[in-house]
């Protein structure tokens, strides 16, 4: 059963130019991107590999050099589609010269929302993202966790479904991290869709159901999570501390199925190896791309240290 | 000040409607290429995807997400400190306090109400092209933007909030000005100049055909649109002889007897012209008398009634006005009553009957007054303007603040203009131009109107136009030698004509600012006229509401069609 899709990217292509229309850099080449309802979707790569063009793209913030992006079944750039939209950029983009209420109060009111609404909306998300004490302060005065947190509270306003978030926790505390994971968890469970990048990748690994790996502007991994790290033609033993005698016997135990088991289970990788991985195989193969129903990092190449783990 | 006709509404917004078709079509045929060269055969749909979003953008507005933007624009000016123009104002108040107040001496109101006004105007036009000019550009600068097109906002939108913010904000700035500037007058103009705070109302002859609504009758009989020239170079006085039939002729309509009050007040500002010196010694200058005429019952009412007529000042009129205070003889005026005396045709000592100058010699709200001069020898120079009716007066603060509104609305459109150039130019840039349109829109427009335009199409420019004088330089020909009757000729004549059409539609396009500038009336102690194709209200109303459209449609395709990053 495929559950509705929310984003759409076809053939997705997008070229900076300089005020002469010079081609400045290719941010983007061919992305085909979908995001289904109710996941949260990661999107990673290294600097400049083109998450926040892309981003910016679903946005109709940019426009496609070429190709065609449907956000909640409509064109990028439909304005009646981030009704339902919440975007935190890379950086908050906020006025400096407005408290955490009145920014709120401002964004509440481009929704069209009334005062009522508003107010409790509001106080709401001043609670959630923890800058009680600060809100009556002009956003100037903010630290950059504190700016990161009123952008994620502004992001929230409308109750989005669907939240695109650039790189949230940069900036943050351990705790603010915590609480961002916990609170994308909760967004995921209240059936809202979210798409995020992030260079943490542990914290990606937590929370993401899919993921996608760009470098260059091309789309080189995309996939589940848990399928993307898992290796089908290997298990995985997990046992109490053995002697030297004891895994000599290993074999011979598991032939006569005598061992306590305590979990079997095929080896997984870590999302920063294969993130490593791919952008190592990127670089030495370049112009190689994702297709669906390939599952990078089981293929050939895969490196052969990676194999086994005890 | 007053072009004493009429503005043409119905011509102003024909011409609108015109400009706003022809650059309509225009923007579409140069996007119309511009998309098909970048997408080929989608273009057409483009187009009309393009057209049909921005007609859904510009029509579903939100009332709330206008305001809020609005409130934006508002607290950036305040962050921006646009309320230190305030001190400003105060500042130059007190220091103009040290040369301006000498209660003592006997100077006239007039530079005082001019500073007032000169000064809030060149206060808020720069606070206007600083606001509208620099707040979009520093927006998509710090992207802050981004975060609010994120949201379902329509980028007319943006660009109507920002308009009415900063509109908000300038508003606010100059009630505070104009009250205080007002506070001002009344206490620093001398007591003996209070009297100059007046404000007249003026109502000038007119008619259907402007040649109507003043000429002359030469000795002959004759009617002429000009009298005797009598060698001054300001060629807009005609000068008519004493004692003969000559006489200047002017024709009101729609006067309103129970508006004029209970009697009818002329003012008049001739000027004498003397051939010989007259009974100089005995102080009596050159006399003229007026005549309240209905041709049809043969009617001719003199003014004064008998007696040797009224002698006109032959100083300035503004210097004797300036310097004292405002009684009616002072400020030329002839108090008329209703009840006259025809006069006995062929003897002017005799009495006619009594006739009543609104009811008898009045015809349908038409009224036609003649001045004759009445020494022999000497000449009596008037222009249209030089004899109006005056209705009565009203108080200062009628063009006082009228003036204001005019002030207020000029900054309007400032704002207008500076904001919808700030969608797709960066601040220095915004500004230049919006400043620039400010200077084209009032000196230069005129200048522009005089000598190319008007005087072109009359045939008035001496060798031609841009091509043709360029032709007659090379070839060192004489301005007024005629050019050879060839192919050439014709040629480098219809460019010309091409050069001026364009200029003609430049300054149509051009903003008029021209009918914001109320203070000579102010200071001149005149009401700032409803209606008048110089300065006035309604073409200002109408300037500002015109522009209006045009700069939100503008600024929210510059907004729409680009991508907002900041390059
Ligand atoms: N406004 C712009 N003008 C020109 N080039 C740009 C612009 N924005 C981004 N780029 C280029 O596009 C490419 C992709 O940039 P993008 O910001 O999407 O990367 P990113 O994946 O978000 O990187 P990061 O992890 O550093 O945030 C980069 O090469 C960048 O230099
Ligand atoms: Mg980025």
């Amino acid at each position: 059963m495929q559950a509705e899709t929310v984003i759409d990217v076809r053939n997705l292509s997008k070229v900076y130019r300089d005020f002469w229309g010079r081609k400045k850099v290719q941010a983007l080449n061919a992305l085909e991107l979908n995001v289904r309802k109710g996941e949260v979707f990661g999107l990673l790569g290294p600097n400049g590999s083109g998450k926040t063009t892309t981003l910016k793209l679903l946005l109709g913030l940019l426009f496609p050099t070429e190709g065609e992006v449907t956000v909640l079944g409509k064109p990028a750039h439909d304005v009646t589609k981030n009704e339902r939209i919440g975007y935190l950029p890379e950086e908050s983009y906020l006025y400096r010269f407005l408290n955490a209420d009145e920014t709120l109060d401002f964004y509440g009111r481009l929704f069209d929302m009334p005062a009522s609404v508003r107010k409790e909306r509001r106080d709401e998300l001043i609670k959630l993202v923890k800058i009680e004490g600060a809100r009556r302060r002009p956003l100037k005065e903010y630290s950059k966790g504190m700016t990161r947190r009123i952008g994620l509270a502004q992001a929230l306003i409308n109750d989005p479904e669907l939240v695109l978030l650039d790189e949230p926790t940069s900036g943050l505390d351990p705790l603010g991290t915590r609480d961002m994971k916990d609170l994308i968890i909760r967004l995921k469970e209240q059936g809202k869709t979210v798409v995020m990048c992030s260079h943490l990748l542990a914290d990606v690994q937590d929370v993401c159901d899919r993921i996608a790996i760009l470098y260059g502007g091309e789309l080189k991994v995309m996939g589940g999570v848990k399928d993307l790290l898992e290796s089908q033609d290997e298990t995985q033993l997990l046992t109490s501390t053995l002697n030297d005698e004891a895994i000599k016997e290993v074999e011979a135990v598991l032939k006569k199925h005598g061992a306590q088991l305590k979990q079997v289970a095929h080896p997984t990788s870590t999302l920063e190896e294969l993130f490593l991985r791919t952008v190592k195989e990127s670089q030495e193969r370049p112009g190689r791309r994702f297709s669906p129903g390939e599952r990078p990092g089981q293929s050939d190449s895969r490196p052969a240290q990676a194999a086994v783990k005890s | 000040m007053f072009e004493a006709n009429p503005y043409n509404l119905g011509w102003a917004i024909l011409q609108w409607v015109a400009a706003l078709a022809v650059s309509g079509i225009l923007a579409l045929l140069v996007g119309f290429v511009i998309s098909y060269l970048a997408l080929g055969k989608k273009a057409p749909a483009a187009i009309k995807d393009t057209l049909k979003r921005g007609f859904d953008d510009l029509t579903k507005l939100s009332g709330r997400r206008i305001g809020a933007l609005a409130y934006l624009a508002l607290k950036e000016s305040l962050a921006r400190r646009a309320l230190y123009v305030l001190g400003t104002f105060i500042v130059l108040f007190m220091a103009a306090n040290l040369f301006l107040r000498t209660p003592e001496q006997d100077v006239p109101a007039k530079p005082y109400v001019s500073f007032v006004l000169t000064v809030v105007q060149w206060l808020l036009i720069p606070v206007a092209l600083l606001l509208s000019c620099w707040g979009l550009p520093a927006d998509i600068k710090d992207r802050s933007l981004h975060t609010v097109v994120t949201k379902p906002v329509r980028r007319s939108e943006i660009v109507i909030g920002r308009m009415l913010g900063y509109g908000l904000m300038t508003t606010m700035v100059l009630v505070v000005v104009a009250l205080f500037g007002w506070v001002w007058i009344k206490r620093v103009v001398p007591a003996r100049s209070q009297a100059q705070l007046i404000s007249r109302v003026p109502v000038f002859s007119s008619a259907d055909d402007v040649k109507d609504a003043f000429f002359f009758i030469d000795r002959a009989g004759n009617r002429q649109q000009f009298a005797v020239n009598v060698g001054d170079i300001w060629d807009h006085r005609s000068f008519i002889e004493g004692q003969t039939n000559s006489r200047a002729v002017w024709q009101f309509e729609n006067l309103n007897p129970s508006r004029i009050g209970d009697d009818l007040r002329i003012e008049y500002r001739f000027e004498a012209f003397r051939s010989h010196k007259g009974n100089v010694d005995e102080g009596e200058g050159v006399r003229f008398r007026l005549f309240f005429v209905n041709e049809a019952k043969k009617l001719r009412v003199p003014f004064p009634q008998t007696g040797a007529g009224v002698e006109i000042r032959e100083f300035t009129q503004e210097t004797v006005r300036g310097a004292t205070a405002g009684t009616e003889e002072e400020q030329a005026v002839l108090r008329i009553p209703r009840e006259l005396r025809a006069e006995v045709a062929g003897d002017p000592s005799a009495t006619g009957e009594k006739v009543d100058l609104f009811t008898d010699v009045m015809d349908n709200g038409k009224l036609q007054v003649e001045v004759v001069c009445l020494d022999a020898g000497q000449y009596v120079g008037a222009a249209r303007t030089d004899l109006f009716i005056r209705l009565p007066d009203r108080p200062f603060a009628a063009s006082y603040f009228k003036a204001m509104f005019g002030i207020w609305l000029m900054v309007l459109l400032v704002i207008m203009i500076g904001t919808t150039a700030s969608t797709f130019l960066k601040g220095p840039v915004a500004t230049l131009l919006t400043f620039g349109l400010v200077i084209l829109g009032s000196p230069l427009r005129s200048y522009m109107e005089e000598q190319y335009t008007d005087r072109y199409q009359k045939g008035e420019v001496l060798g031609g136009g841009m091509l043709e004088s360029a032709y007659r330089l090379v070839t060192q020909m004489n301005q007024q030698s005629p050019l050879p009757e060839n192919f050439g000729t014709k040629t480098i004549q219809v460019l010309d004509e091409g050069v001026f059409s364009g200029l003609a539609i430049v300054r149509n396009v051009i903003p008029d600012f021209r009918h914001f500038n109320m203070t000579e009336y102010v200071a001149n102690g005149f009401d700032v006229p409803f209606n008048d194709a110089g300065a006035a209200v309604l073409p200002s109303i109408m300037t500002v509401l015109g522009f209006f459209i045009p700069c939100v449609i503008l600024g929210y395709f510059s907004l729409q069609l680009r991508e907002l990053e900041s390059k």
